[in-house]
């Protein structure tokens, strides 16, 4: 096989679609040939950003838990292993490495039937305090998580509370924001009485990065006035209380953009969510 | 796109170092910047919530053990993740065999009812960067991809389902793959760094 035609393996294989005997011929060129190994890194590059093609997805709470109370575990138990088995054994150039085993026979090292016997009996005891610990920490963490979202719950029903009032009050207005090509799944709505108190209640938009917050526009003959900004709460909802510039309360557009977290007071960011005018 | 540390993957790199030290808020912040890319890749792969919540615990529980084998000169931290991640779902899925990828029905319907509430966290624009690339591809050359990325279909294996030649498919997969690198590496050269901040 030529230098060219272990090129022509590369792309599949950082798609892992290569069958098996194409694998290990590669895998020992790869050993001895730095272009290839350079032009392999750059297709993983391309290759893991297909993985943005999927929905994101939300998992389960309790999977960062599961995750760190493992991890503790293990460090009370001192056995962070160095030689741990990977499934993807890789060739060089990969930062995922190959499984090492042990070459030293431990069972020949102990010596005795009683010493191995005393090994697994204190084995068997520090995994079961290490079960009893987890299932405490499971429990301690259950009741935080249901407390937080008894919270976040009560927060909920205070805004629907408030907005309801705002609401039913006879001089009320209420518009809607839809979301922009930057967020096309979010969506919000505005309420405000002819007072000028206003509530802002947006779902969907994209979590700002660190030192971002959203901020609310109000817009009348093209001009821009500024609200207050907002973030997202646990659950991606934003909320807002402001009051509307007098000039800003009749046949005003709103719109949401992207800012510094102090806000700003001309816009600079992309709009993510503009009600009709 | 070039090899090497990226200034924006920086923080990343740190975290990994981190987390090889044993630092656990680090694996947590690791966790918390990556779980919903890496989450919606692995529903994605295996049709199942609970294979993917799985595969994801596994996942972080192997970072934690082997980030001191992570190395910022051979590759991004958004690399290695991805590429660990979609390693241990594509032998799982290997594993199941065709009964896990035929059972799409009721898992894609659980998929898309979430993800409305969860557009949030990938940032869209670089989203939807990867999805136009995607469509400047040929048909043919992008049912390959898929084919090959999401449900894990060797080159024979694709050959056989899509009745085509094995020579075609490895040209279809090589040429795809290298406009794919084009198109992305020109446009954003710091795509990779996608994680929830």
């Amino acid at each position: 096989m030529t230098h060219e035609n272990y090129k022509e393996l590369l792309a599949a294989k950082t798609l892992t679609a290569l069958d098996a005997e194409d694998a290990r011929t590669l895998d020992a060129h790869l050993e001895s040939c730095a272009e290839c190994r350079f032009e392999l890194s750059e297709l993983e590059d391309t290759s893991a950003l297909l993985a943005l093609d999927a929905e994101p997805l939300e998992p389960s709470a309790g999977v960062r838990g599961g995750i760190l109370a493992i991890v503790r575990a293990e460090r009370r138990a001192g056995s962070v292993p160095a030689n741990y088995v990977s499934a993807d054994a890789s060739p060089a150039g990969n930062n995922v490495r190959a499984f090492t085993p042990p070459l030293k026979n431990v069972w020949l090292s102990l010596g005795s039937f009683g010493a191995i016997a005393a090994v697994i009996a204190f084995v068997a005891f520090s995994i079961a305090l290490v079960m009893l610990w987890q299932k405490d920490q499971n429990t301690q963490r259950e009741l935080a998580r249901v407390r937080a979202e008894m919270n976040q719950a009560q927060a909920q029903l205070d805004r629907e509370h408030a907005l309801g009032e705002l609401l039913s009050s006879p001089d009320s207005h209420m518009a809607k924001l839809n979301g922009t090509n930057v967020a096309p799944g979010a969506h919000a709505m505005i309420a405000y009485d002819k007072a000028g108190h206003a509530m802002l209640m947006a779902k969907g938009l994209p979590s700002a990065p660190a030192g971002m917050a959203y901020q609310l526009w109000y817009i009348k003959d093209n001009k821009k006035m500024p609200g207050k900004v907002f973030i997202l709460d646990a659950a991606g909802n934003g909320t807002l209380e402001d009051q509307i510039p007098t000039v800003a309360r009749d046949a005003a557009v709103f719109a949401v953009t992207l800012e510094p977290m102090g806000g700003v007071q001309v816009p600079t960011g992309s709009i993510y969510l503009l009600s009709s005018s | 796109m070039s090899l090497g540390v990226q200034p924006e993957s920086a923080a990343d790199v740190e975290l990994l170092h981190a987390v090889a030290r044993g630092d656990e808020a680090a694996l947590a912040r690791l966790y918390d910047a990556y779980r919903v890319i890496l989450f919606g890749l692995l529903v994605r792969i295996l049709n199942s919530r609970e294979e993917a919540e799985d595969i994801l615990q596994d996942v972080f529980i192997q970072v934690w053990r082997r980030a001191k084998d992570f190395d910022e000169t051979r590759g991004r931290p958004f690399t290695w993740l991805i590429t660990l991640a979609r390693s241990r779902a594509i032998d799982r899925l290997r594993q199941l065999g065709a009964r896990q990828r035929l059972a799409t029905g009721a898992a894609q319907e659980q998929t898309e009812t979430v993800s409305d509430a969860l557009s949030d966290t990938i940032k869209v624009a670089e989203r939807e960067t990867v999805r136009q690339a995607l469509a400047k591809l040929t048909e043919e050359q992008r049912h390959t991809l898929v084919l090959a990325y999401f449900d894990g279909l060797t080159q024979s294996e694709i050959a056989t389902k899509l009745n085509a030649p094995l020579g075609t498919i490895k040209t279809r997969m090589r040429s795809g793959m290298i406009k794919l690198r084009a198109l992305l590496g020109s446009q954003f050269e710091n795509l990779g760094q996608v994680g929830e901040r």
